[in-house]
């Protein structure tokens, strides 16, 4: 097993125009993969642990890049880097829960390069199958993470099936609580696929953690005004401060009348292959104040039909506590 | 030794041929195909570093800080982890702090890329950044300084008068494995005083 | 004392080079017709080479030649071969080099080398291999029975592999904290152990265990070699100049006055680059039978892989406290973790023990175990780091028993100048612990900050009380200094650069002596061409005390040549006359005398001793080359170090922490950090304050974030990267961090400086589990790291989390 550090060969396209990215995307098909920020894509091509012949950087189409107002709501280029998504002022101002988890993504450098479409886009973190071994999610036939031994500390305690890789993206639980919606362009035009849905977990597609289908590119995140001002929460639990995936994130929106919660949506991030919506939770606390009673009646109700793994049981209780912490902070 | 293995001596030759070794500006032999899909895009480009253009041959998928190191002889940039998890190999790509092994050359084409040899003023002084720096003894082993210099230059572009807060946000993309976090957070609050 | 240079901050000659890119490290050497190598490494933790075909690689264009163990010299295990011969023993241990024109061919050609494997049982985790009916990391078995006394950290076990084995009943005692009953391979004992225990009105026994964590330097160990003449020329990421030539000479099979290593800066070493290691060799072999100049860059995978880690340990330790508080005995058990090469620090495990809490009776009972894991060496404080981390809560414990606070149990058995230490209780220069401690309480506001309520929001605040240790000095290296007709000052240096800046610091002992400007004096340093003698390695935070006693030394010699030399040109004798100013004169009469660049000409019109013709006897042959290489240019100075000595020098501090754990989260911020040092005088504050810091910052790492992790059913590793491996980030430690010293000189160092490169880090993991176990009622983890999901874990009750004891595996 050489140790690789330098990618292998492929052609490089840079396409200027969206129509001429997708029709790349269609001619090249499965030949070819598509590049954003590229942050997750060079350490798989670095290591070698896939390759590709082609490369579609969509990097030099601008139209991709910026966030947009629209009639009901806005919308964000997938190229937009993470920088501006937390830094944006209409995000800032409308739906901060957006910019907090996008500011708690890697590193500046990352955020810097890294855009929203790459982030939500980017492949699992388990990191047997990130050193290339054949395991379910690679075309294989087994899970080295899902057994007595495996080192499975970071792994899913919700909606394994065969694989139990979570969705390392910090953007996604936030997108999901936004009732954010992806705008996939193909040359047959655009199809429109709500956040909630265009991520999915291995039941569905083992080798893929988006619906993203071969020739389609994620052009542009919607995000509707529904929730636009409401009370925000989020927190990244960590190892490190830097450089970290999520061992257990939280995106709450809430409706707030007064110190009632009329509507609210918790997602939590980390603890599945997709972001796991709490729809128990938020019908709990419908109508319920927020405060310390209410988030202690929650309890577990979060962590319902969580299944551990040897090393990641501790998610439970975590998980529970983030959204207690969602409920008392004021 | 086992007498299955049955190796021999794997040299192909040792006559030393200049001209099959060494090309242009760097060390470094392209081979990647040259025959190229119709699309694809053009190996031979220009690059502005440190204000000034260079012709490359670089391949297509050649990551900024190869190019930096190996094409340009711009050996300042650092590479410690080639997988964008130090910021070792940090420059600015017009003005804003980039790991340059984590961009694809091809990426950068007329944008402005400064590297950590080119913040000294024309004159040849010392960057603030750089000044601070061994004025608070910043550096230890040093390898990771490059980085370091180059983002917190970029910091200062931005936010040329951070709290020691912002500073610590804003370099925090770069690994330091001495742990000289404190001298370098000192070094950033003594080269905004510098600039201001 | 007052001095003129020594205790000042000054602009270390190569900082500019290192903020402005133009210091250069091994990779950034290019030389005309250099070809780039790469390696190919074991896929696999444990198996037999069975055949290697790189024909398809060898045809392709560019790529000009493989080396493998062929070409190489044989070696025997557990020694760490250039390149795997027939057995590979870890995941990632080289098995050849292959040399491009580009690295790109190069990389291209691994992918085409094909190499045939028969697989062997492996064992990550020395408790498994232990364990009756276990699987063993050789062959041959699991332990190193020696057949010789072990050495300091860096030298080669000599004895023969064999199998030891445990009943499973003793690995289950040791599970549970009891003390186990089973072959030891090594170990040492002093004083009445049971006499002792039995006057303790407290005992604690707890089982523990410490994680592995690879060095991770910034700077992979690179390397970019050519031969010239007959030479080679190598271009070395070392942490010294000295301490690598002879092994390095060894392994390319010639005399070391034929080698020529130069090494300008290294991006950290942490002890994983004392000595040679095997991949020089390999550059250096290779680029011999190439006949052209190559570059081996190490990616940071393999440097994960061949780049040496501490050895982690599992064990079990009773402490006996008497009535008044006084450590009475300690008896201890450590199963160390070698990986493959069986890299051992028990003894300083130990060691630590003895020399902070003075027990009057310790033993020591050890094995180091054999896994197939990355190979094993020396890291910063290696033993005596990972004691003070889980030292730290146990003591307390103890103390807590007494219902004794924590620093005053500390001083009470704190070391003095007078104290022994280490099996032989064997003497110190000097130790001033208790007065360390005092400064630091103080300092800290100790008894207010254990004093405060506890309870902040969500978060419980903890305080914590450590101590690190390590001998700080050796003796006998020798100085070398040339004053030249001009009058500049060469200071010649082969201790290596780190970036601890302690090359420099301890030349300034010449200037110091000299009583001349700094500025006047110029390093001769990183190339062994550059006549350097031999020195102090970079290392074991030595270089302080030991480097500043051989440039006392040399410099002493100059100072006295000077003197004779004006002395036999305005008579009378050496005793009659002073310096200053750069010039030597009667202290009666300052007009008769001359400066040091008339003295330094004079000095080459004598000759003989004072232009370095002659020299001593005593000196060590690599210094007899280099002042051979200066003889005639100027006034020679050298001397080896013959000057007083009395055991071992002790660098050891006391940190002091306060922590915030969140009970929901289980993250810990670091809200306050204070270190005092007992480390004599401080000879170069910033540099002082980059190694309290730097270690402070390294102690955080081991409390709460880095580990070895592997997987029990492949032996893959799974932290190759910096990701990963969670090395402290500048969002992980504190905003500030603080340290202090006791400032009371070292009797046995002219400038009384001794180092504390390595307890900082000591202090600091012990201060910081020693808050944990505070935050959590006493709970004691008894393991390092202590991650979030343990304390979730815990303050959940959860009956998951590791089971006892597990190393590399949680």
């Amino acid at each position: 097993m050489p140790s690789h550090d330098v990618m292998p060969d492929m052609e490089l396209y840079q396409p200027l125009q969206v129509e001429d990215a997708v029709a790349l995307a269609d001619r090249l098909g499965s030949r070819a993969w598509l590049l954003g920020g590229g942050q997750d894509t060079y350490g798989w091509l670095k290591d070698r642990a896939k390759t590709t012949e082609a490369m579609i950087d969509l990097n030099g189409i601008e139209s991709l890049r910026g966030v947009r107002e629209t009639a009901d709501g806005i919308e964000i280029g997938a190229l937009t880097t993470l920088t501006e998504v937390a830094t944006n002022t209409l995000i800032n101002e409308r739906y901060g829960l957006l910019s907090s988890a996008a500011g708690r993504v890697a590193s500046p450098q990352i955020r810097n390069a890294g855009t929203l479409g790459g982030n939500v886009s980017q492949d699992v973190r388990c990191w047997y199958y990130r050193r290339g071994l054949d395991c379910y999610r690679a075309g294989g036939n087994l899970c080295y993470a899902d057994t007595p031994e495996g080192m499975n500390r970071e792994h899913a305690i919700f909606g394994a099936s065969r694989c139990v890789a979570v969705n390392p993206s910090d953007t996604a639980p936030a997108l999901v609580a936004l009732e954010a919606s992806m705008v996939l362009t193909s040359v047959d035009g655009e199809r429109i696929v709500a956040a909630e849905d265009y991520f999915v977990g291995p039941a569905i597609d083992i080798e893929n953690t988006t619906a993203l289908r071969t020739g389609e590119i994620l052009t542009a995140v919607r995000i509707p005004s529904t929730w636009a001002n409401a009370t925000f929460y989020f927190e990244k639990v960590a190892d490190r401060n830097v450089w970290d995936f999520a061992l257990v994130s939280m995106a709450v929106a809430m409706k707030m009348n007064g110190s009632t919660i009329e509507d609210s949506r918790f997602v939590c991030g980390a603890v599945e292959c997709k972001p796991r919506r709490l729809t128990e939770v938020e019908n709990a606390v419908r109508g319920r104040n927020r405060d310390e009673s209410t988030a202690a009646s929650i309890a577990e109700l979060a962590s319902r039909g969580a299944r551990v793994l040897a090393h990641n049981q501790y998610k439970v209780p975590l998980m529970d506590s983030l959204v207690k912490r969602a409920l008392q902070s004021a | 030794m086992n007498p299955k293995i049955t190796r021999r001596r794997f040299i192909k030759g040792v006559i030393f041929s200049a001209t099959a070794a060494t090309s242009g500006a760097g060390y470094y032999i392209a081979t990647a195909a040259s025959s190229r899909s119709a699309g694809a895009v053009e190996r031979l480009i220009s690059l502005s570093v440190n204000g000034r253009t260079r012709r490359v041959d670089v391949l297509p998928q050649e990551t900024l800080a190869h190019t930096i190191r190996y094409r340009l002889n711009l050996t300042g940039t650092k590479l410690a982890c080639n997988r964008g998890e130090c910021g070792a190999c940090t420059v600015m790509i017009d003005d804003v702090a980039n790991y340059s092994c984590s961009l694809l050359t091809h990426q950068v084409k007329g944008r402005e890329i400064t590297t950590v040899e080119g913040l000294r003023a024309a004159n040849g002084s010392l960057h603030p950044v750089q000044q601070a720096f061994i004025e608070e003894l910043a550096p230890q082993c040093g390898f990771c300084t490059p980085g370091q210099v180059v983002a917190a230059a970029a910091l200062l572009i931005a936010n040329p008068n951070p709290s020691r807060e912002q500073a610590r946000q804003g370099l925090s993309g770069n690994l330091c494995r001495c742990g000289a976090y404190d001298h370098y957070l000192n070094g950033v609050m003594r080269a905004a005083e510098l600039i201001s | 004392m007052t001095f003129m240079h020594i205790g000042k901050d000054f602009v270390p000659p190569d900082v500019e080079g290192k903020v402005t890119g133009d210091a250069k490290y091994a990779e950034d050497f290019r030389r005309e017709g250099m070809v780039f190598a790469r390696l190919l490494t074991s896929p696999m933790p444990s198996g037999r080479i069975v055949s290697i075909d790189a024909s398809a690689a060898l045809r392709m264009d560019g790529v000009v030649g493989i080396i493998t163990a062929d070409d190489l010299p044989a070696s025997k295990p557990p020694a760490n071969p250039m390149l795997a011969s027939e057995y590979v023993t870890y995941i990632g241990q080289p098995i050849l080099a292959v040399a491009a024109t580009s690295e790109h061919i190069a990389e291209n050609a691994l992918e085409q080398i094909k190499v045939e494997f028969e697989r062997r049982e492996f064992v990550v985790d020395p408790l498994d291999s232990l364990v009756e009916g276990g699987p063993d990391a050789y062959p041959e078995g699991n332990a190193m029975v020696l057949t010789a006394p072990e050495g300091d950290e860096n030298t080669a076990l000599v004895g023969v592999i064999k199998p030891v084995k445990w009943p499973a009943e003793e690995i289950e005692k040791l599970r549970r904290g009891e003390e186990p009953d089973g072959t030891f391979t090594a170990g040492w004992e002093y004083g009445e152990l049971e006499a002792e225990f039995a006057k303790c009105d407290v005992i604690v026994e707890e089982s523990f265990v410490t994680a592995g964590t690879p060095h991770q330097c910034m700077e992979p160990r690179t390397s970019m070699v050519y031969w010239e003449n007959g030479k080679c020329y190598f271009h070395a990421s070392t942490q010294s100049q000295s301490a690598v030539n002879n092994g390095l000479a060894a392994m390319l099979g010639i005399p070391p006055e034929d080698l020529v290593v130069i090494n300008e800066n290294t991006g950290g070493g942490f002890g994983s680059k004392g000595t040679s290691y095997p991949t020089m060799g390999v550059s250096g072999n290779l680029a011999r039978l190439l006949n052209r100049p190559v570059q081996l860059r190490i990616t940071r995978e393999e440097e994960f892989y061949i780049g040496i880690g501490r050895p982690g340990m599992q064990g079990w330790i009773k402490t006996g406290l008497m009535a008044d508080g006084k450590v009475a005995a300690v008896d201890l058990i450590i199963i160390s973790d070698g990986g493959p090469t069986g890299q051992n620090s028990a003894s300083s495990s130990a060691g630590h023990v003895s020399v902070l809490f003075q027990p009057n009776a310790m033993r020591l009972r050890n094995i180091p175990v054999f896994t197939n894991t990355t190979p094993r060496g020396a890291q910063r404080g290696p033993g005596q780091n990972e004691m003070a981390a889980v030292l730290a809560p146990i003591m307390d414990k103890a103390a807590n028993q007494l219902g004794m606070d924590r620093v005053a149990f500390r001083r009470l058995n704190a070391p003095h100048s007078d104290s022994g230490i280490y099996q032989a209780q064997s003497p110190v220069t000097s130790a001033f612990m208790a007065e360390a401690i005092d400064k630091g309480a103080a300092l800290f506001d100790w008894q207010a900050k254990v004093s405060q309520p506890r309870r902040r929001g969500n978060k419980i605040v903890g305080v914590g009380v450590g101590q690190g240790y390590h001998g700080a000095g050796g003796y006998g290296y020798d100085g070398l200094v040339k004053i030249h007709p001009s009058g500049k000052i060469d200071i010649h240096s082969g201790v290596g650069n780190l970036g601890t800046y302690s090359y420099a610091a301890t030349s300034r002992t010449v200037a110091e002596v000299l009583q001349c400007s700094w500025e006047n004096c110029e390093i001769i340093r990183a190339r062994t061409d550059n006549h350097l003698p031999h020195s102090s390695v970079q290392g074991g935070s030595n270089t302080i005390f030991t480097h500043s006693r051989a440039n006392y030394v040399a410099a002493m010699d100059a100072l006295n040549k000077l003197k004779e030399i004006a002395a036999a040109e305005f008579g009378g004798t050496v005793e009659e006359y002073s310096i200053g100013d750069e010039r030597v004169f009667r202290t009666d009469d300052s007009t008769k005398g001359m400066t040091y660049a008339q003295a330094a000409q004079k000095a080459i019109e004598l000759g003989g001793q004072y232009s370095g013709q002659q020299y001593p006897e005593d000196l060590n042959p690599i210094t007899q080359r280099a002042v051979a290489g200066v003889a005639g240019t100027g006034l020679i100075g050298v001397a080896k170090d013959n000057l007083d000595r009395k055991g071992t020098p002790p660098g050891q501090i006391i940190g002091f922490m306060e922590i915030e754990v969140d009970i929901d989260t289980g993250k810990i911020e670091v809200t306050d950090y204070l270190a005092v040092a007992d480390c004599g005088t401080v000879m170069h504050p910033q540099g002082f304050s980059q190694q309290m810091n730097g270690g402070g910052v390294w102690g955080i790492g081991m409390a709460a974030y880095e580990r070895h992790v592997y997987d029990p059913q492949n032996g893959l590793p799974a932290n190759v990267g910096l990701y990963q491996s969670k090395l402290p980030t500048m969002l992980d430690v504190p905003v500030h961090m603080a340290s202090a010293a006791a400032d009371i000189p070292d009797p046995f160092n002219p400038m009384g400086g001794r180092g504390i490169g390595e307890p900082s880090q000591g202090c600091a993991v012990a201060a910081m589990t020693s808050a944990i176990a505070d935050a959590l009622d006493g709970h004691l983890f008894n393991r390092v790291p202590v991650t979030p999901d343990m304390i979730v874990n815990h303050v959940a009750q959860n009956s998951y989390g590791p089971k006892p004891l597990k190393l590399n595996t949680f």
